[in-house]
């Protein structure tokens, strides 16, 4: 019983560590919370169902995150970049307007009720771990999340690029005027934060059932791990995120009445004792 | 403002609330103008956070949903008269907005937004699961007596004078709002939203008085919820969703926060709106949607801000008037 949680708490963590590595780099390049990142997951993992459903689900895997990464440098473009003189609180509210525009789409095309996308047939088995059986897709899902969580840190640590947005987030201006294109770094930015939260959307729709409820549950769950964690750090991410599934996973075992409450329990407490979470600084 | 003014205003207020009483004869006009007021009411609150401290709340309707929850729950188990409950559920919203002030005001920017939606949604998944105590999602009908401060209930419901006390109610908030910010407590706010380190260099404590706004827009949005209670008799997990939350900031985003009347206004344009689009109100989310993002990107101070910006370039009053207006 623990073991299975475990896992599952694992499983979603991972989920998590890929939504909030979104989060994070969209708002350590453009100071921008955006609210409507639980709806770009549910848009990602919407057409990540009809791709599927006319092609395959390893076509959708790379198309729904490639459509995303275009709509988050057009959101980029033509939204953050026209905004980036104003008020943060004005940004956050047009992402929230945004968020209201895009379930609305969502629920116009694809109905209001419950869909769900099969298993891919190749992970369609289960493993056994420990004594216990465990499908062989969330195993896929915690390799995929890990493999974001290795390679997004390689890149920001080790290339030239990284290098640059890591300068970006630190200091914008001065890092323009050393020569670097910040616009079109942030255009770049927010299209791959996009693109996670498109692939967390497909990744989760074979285990979670899709529908336009999806993105509030999650991207609660998200705040909690990006203020938890401090805004705009990764690493504090995935401590977080990995944190608040584990914590879920434990508490379903021995609290099962109080399992829902405990992230935010967790989250106040963290607060009360460093308000800007464990690798914010001030700002 | 002074004085005299506001009174006149009041004054102006009430009448014109009495005349609408009066003159409005269809019963469905009376109902939604009710719940127009009453969603003002609970926007003020919201609007009062965002005015006097600078904070966006995504959780209010923890408030709002809180106050309905309580007097349900106290004249359920029959703990004392529903007049003693309206006064006890309020004392324990401002008692407990206060507490959760004093711990989340302390988070900066943007931050705290995200942990008042947090928060709140702690809630309204509590009540939708605690099945025993709120009849879970499908929510519970709060048991009125018959006469509530000594009105029969028969009269109080009636839709002109439900609507009259709710206007009375708003008119009043707004008025003792007023003088409790052109008080030493309004400018000690404004500085601490202004320049935080700044009053707490000139002596100030600069965490009470945040919190203070807090509790005191939390008891507003209380007072909201009673109103609603009142009014539909009947309270459920939807009073203290997000998406409430949401869409009485977006009323208080398109009226205008700088104005205190602003939220006010935009609750009621919202309802106003949402009746006339009629077939089309399925789509009300990409609707509002649009028109918040087109307000806040073309006029930041909202329709409140239009309206005065128009009536000083009319005036032709001097600058120094415009700014202050803030």
């Amino acid at each position: 019983m623990l073991t299975i949680n475990l896992f599952n708490g694992l499983v979603y963590g991972t989920l998590l560590i890929v939504m909030c590595s979104g989060l994070a780099l969209i708002y350590g390049l453009r100071r921008v919370v955006n609210f409507a990142h639980g709806s770009l997951y549910m848009l990602g993992a919407y057409i990540g169902y009809s791709v599927a459903a006319h092609a395959d689900f390893w076509v959708a895997l790379f198309v729904a995150p490639a459509v995303m990464a275009a709509i988050g440098v057009v959101l980029d473009r033509y939204g953050f970049r026209l905004l980036q003189d104003r008020d943060p609180l004005t940004v956050v509210l047009v992402t929230f307007g945004l968020l209201l525009v895009i379930e609305d789409f969502v629920q116009t095309v694809w109905g209001k009720s419950n869909l769900s996308l099969a298993t891919p047939d190749a992970l369609n088995f289960a493993v056994n771990l420990f004594g216990t059986q465990v499908p062989a897709y969330r195993i896929g899902v915690i390799v995929v999340g890990a493999a974001v969580a290795l390679g997004l840190s390689l890149w920001l640590r080790f290339s030239r690029y990284g290098l640059f947005v890591r300068a970006a987030s630190t200091d914008p201006t001065t890092t323009s005027m050393q020569g670097v294109n910040t616009d079109a770094l942030s255009a770049g930015v927010v299209g791959l934060g996009t693109a996670l939260a498109g692939l967390a959307g497909v990744v989760s729709a074979p285990f979670m059932s899709l529908s336009p409820s999806m993105s509030a549950d999650v991207i609660i769950d998200s705040f909690v791990v990006v203020v938890i964690g401090g805004l705009g750090s990764l690493a504090g991410a995935f401590i977080a995120a990995m944190v608040l599934g584990m914590v879920q996973a434990v508490g379903a075992v021995y609290l099962p009445d109080a399992s829902v409450l405990l992230p935010f329990v967790l989250m106040v407490a963290i607060l009360i004792w460093r308000p800007a979470g464990f690798a914010g600084s001030r700002t | 403002m002074s004085i005299q003014r506001m009174s006149l205003n009041t004054l102006a207020a009430l009448v014109i609330g009495a005349v609408i009483a009066l003159t409005v004869s269809s019963g469905t006009v009376l109902s939604l103008l009710t719940q127009a007021i009453i969603y003002a009411v609970f926007a003020i609150g919201v609007g009062l956070l965002l005015r006097q401290n600078g904070m966006v709340s995504f959780g209010h309707a923890l408030y709002f949903g809180a106050a309905g929850y309580g007097i349900g729950i106290i004249l359920q188990l029959g703990l004392m008269p529903a007049e003693l409950a309206i006064v006890v559920t309020l004392a324990a919203i401002a008692i407990v907005g206060l507490l959760f002030g004093l711990v989340i005001v302390r988070v900066p920017g943007i931050a705290f937004g995200m942990l008042t939606l947090a928060i709140g949604q702690m809630f309204f998944l509590t009540a939708s699961r605690a099945r025993g105590l709120t009849g879970g999602a499908d929510g519970m009908s709060i048991d009125w007596p018959s006469t509530l401060f000594g009105i029969s209930q028969s009269v109080l419901l009636r839709p002109a004078n439900l609507f009259m006390l709710c206007w009375i109610v708003l008119v009043g908030i707004i008025l003792l709002l007023a003088l409790l910010l052109r008080s030493r407590f309004g400018s000690i706010t404004e500085a601490v939203r202004d320049n935080e380190e700044r009053a707490r260099f000139i002596g100030i404590s600069t965490l009470l008085p945040r919190a203070a706004v807090y509790a005191l827009s939390a008891l507003v949005t209380g007072v909201g919820g009673v109103l609603s209670a009142l009014n539909t008799g009947f309270i459920s997990p939807e009073s203290l969703h997000w998406s409430l939350s949401g869409m009485t900031l977006m009323m208080v985003v398109v009226g205008g926060y700088k104005a205190l009347w602003g939220p006010a206004l935009g609750a009621v344009v919202y309802f106003l709106f949402k009746d006339i689009l009629g077939d089309y109100a399925d789509h009300w989310m990409a609707i509002f949607g649009i028109a918040l993002i087109t307000v806040i990107v073309f006029s930041p101070t909202g329709i409140a801000g239009a309206l005065q910006k128009l009536r000083f370039r009319h005036q032709a009053t001097p600058a120094k008037a415009a700014v202050s207006s803030h």
